[in-house]
């Protein structure tokens, strides 16, 4: 049995955070950008005659739209990164496989994420006095960590989706909306037609931020939150078994035609 | 004098071909059609049904704004990255070392994406009141359009500035892309500025666009030329304003460099 590359993990985080996340790009997607959601759920709210905002919605939701715009730009910017750089190559050629170093990315992604959480919770109870009498923590505990697991998943799908193709970045590119659109990111799914809600059945994130969202807001039924966490880990692990079969792709595809360039 | 109006022109028209055509040269029809129509789309339902949520009873509001913000985002960001990538693929010495008049060199970025972003927006207008049934019975269409077309021309010099700033700061197209994501709040896109704070009204009142669609919500009502003309002068005084600024803003950038020899670190 392999034993944890420990320190390839802290290397590799420590790398990537410095080279991908300390900067005003990172700034403007983790803060800045949930930021301005939030405020356009705040003034819409303002508008429609609501004294307060939906504190769970309208002000954690924007961390987790934050969270979320993260994970997909900085994962398919290593890969599209590495590849303008004429690094992938040798990431490929490393005893090191890309896999694990995908994997490690997307962890330090999702882990930097939860800044941007971090920061919409802080706004939430500082700011607007969210009280937390009500709250089932071990749901929203459990409910948090599938959701990281949920994002890394995707993160790493997305990351070797863009390995196994030039192509697949075109639709990468543009896949941060629909996502947050379809999986509720700032209002509760049950307001989106029932055919989108089916839909959007087949993201993790869906479940795991469902289950989150009804958490925070007191939620007690435990059949219901077991559910969504049984439904969001079996997803995921269909994302990574998708993600196994795309790694295969990619190295028989090198080993055909010996053009890495062209993964 | 006419053969060198003529020599300008030509520039021009030169000048925004090759760099629309530059642009958009690799792109695959799925990567064309997505970035025109794809990423406003979804973020209009997404707003559209956070809009729902919290009780906004009007998303034709909100559908509106964003189809009006269609041309903005596009000329704003087409122009800047016209301008900011002749820094990035190192032409921006070859360009600045031409004997080419500037101002149909600077101001030619703009011709296609201006143009680009008016069908866009008129072809996003025909497909979402297909899909959400907008009434539009009262529409005076040739007021719409005007309207369209100068929200297209005031943002180009919203573009200028970016682009002008892009070649002297390595986050010019973050910045950008901050600025786009505050216009969702400030430009009257998914609610009323009333809605806004005084201080933020202030703001949106200095930009363009603000009036532009405004004036374009009331054609979209059947109003005519004399309703809206303050507002139709207010964003060409306001776009006027800020494609001048743009402009001196990038001679101020090209004197500075040809003064300190410095083109690579700009």
């Amino acid at each position: 049995m392999r034993a944890m590359p420990w320190r390839l993990i802290k290397q590799q985080v420590a790398v990537q955070f410095r080279t991908f996340t300390l900067d005003f790009w990172s700034l403007g997607l983790f803060v800045i950008q949930p930021a301005v959601f939030t405020a356009v759920g705040m003034l819409l709210s303002h508008a429609a005659g609501n004294a307060m905002p939906d504190l769970v919605y309208t002000v954690i939701g924007g961390g987790i739209m934050g969270m979320w715009s993260g994970i997909v730009f900085t994962s398919s910017f290593d890969i599209i990164g590495d590849r303008r750089n004429g690094v992938l190559e040798m990431i490929v050629g490393s005893p090191t496989s890309l896999t694990t170093i995908e994997a490690i990315r997307s962890l330090t992604n999702v882990l930097t994420g939860l800044f941007s959480l971090g920061l919409a919770f802080i706004a939430a109870l500082a700011i607007f006095g969210y009280s937390l009498r009500n709250v089932n923590f071990w749901g929203v505990g459990v409910s948090l960590l599938l959701l990281l697991f949920a994002m890394w998943c995707i993160g790493v799908f997305l990351a070797n989706f863009l390995a196994w193709s030039r192509v697949s970045s075109t639709f990468v590119d543009y896949l941060e909306m629909p996502v947050a659109f379809l999986c509720g990111f700032m209002y509760p799914i049950r307001v989106l037609p029932v055919w989108l809600q089916v839909l959007s059945g087949v993201l993790p994130i869906r479940w795991a931020l469902q289950a989150m969202n009804e958490s925070l807001l007191g939620n007690r039924d435990w059949s219901f939150l077991v559910t969504h966490w049984a439904v969001a880990i079996a997803i995921s692990l269909v994302f990574i078994a998708i993600t196994r079969w795309l790694q295969v792709k990619v190295q028989d595809s090198i080993r055909v035609n010996g053009e890495l360039s062209s993964i | 004098m006419i053969k060198k109006q003529i020599h300008s022109l030509r520039i021009y028209f030169a000048e925004a071909w090759l760099s629309y055509h530059g642009r958009f040269a690799i792109t695959s029809p799925f990567g064309y059609i997505a970035s025109k129509l794809g990423f406003p789309f979804f973020l209009m339902l997404f707003f559209i049904f956070m809009g729902k949520f919290v009780g906004f009873t009007n998303p034709v509001y909100i559908v509106i704004g964003n189809v009006l913000l269609i041309p903005a985002s596009n000329g704003m960001s087409g122009v800047t990255l016209a301008i900011g990538e002749e820094r990035q693929w190192g032409t921006l010495s070859y360009v600045l070392g031409s004997p080419a008049p500037r101002l149909p060199v600077f101001t030619g970025r703009a011709f296609f994406y201006i143009l680009d972003g008016f069908v866009t927006a008129v072809l996003g207008l025909a497909i979402a009141a297909g899909l959400f049934h907008l009434d539009l019975s009262q529409i005076n269409f040739a007021m719409l359009l005007v309207c369209i077309l100068l929200i297209a021309v005031t943002s180009s010099g919203l573009g200028f500035l970016f682009g002008s700033i892009s070649l002297i700061s390595r986050d010019g197209w973050i910045i950008l892309n901050t600025f786009l994501s505050a216009l969702y709040i400030l430009v009257g896109v998914n609610f009323p500025i009333e809605s806004l704070p005084s201080g933020l009204q202030t703001v949106a009142y200095g930009l363009p666009l603000t009036r532009g669609i405004m004036a374009a919500r009331l054609a979209l009502q059947g109003a005519g030329w004399s309703a809206i003309s303050h507002l139709v002068a207010g964003e060409v005084l306001m776009g006027a304003i800020y494609i001048l600024a743009g402009y001196l803003c990038f001679k101020l950038i090209e004197k500075r460099s040809m003064a300190s020899g410095t083109l690579d670190a700009m």
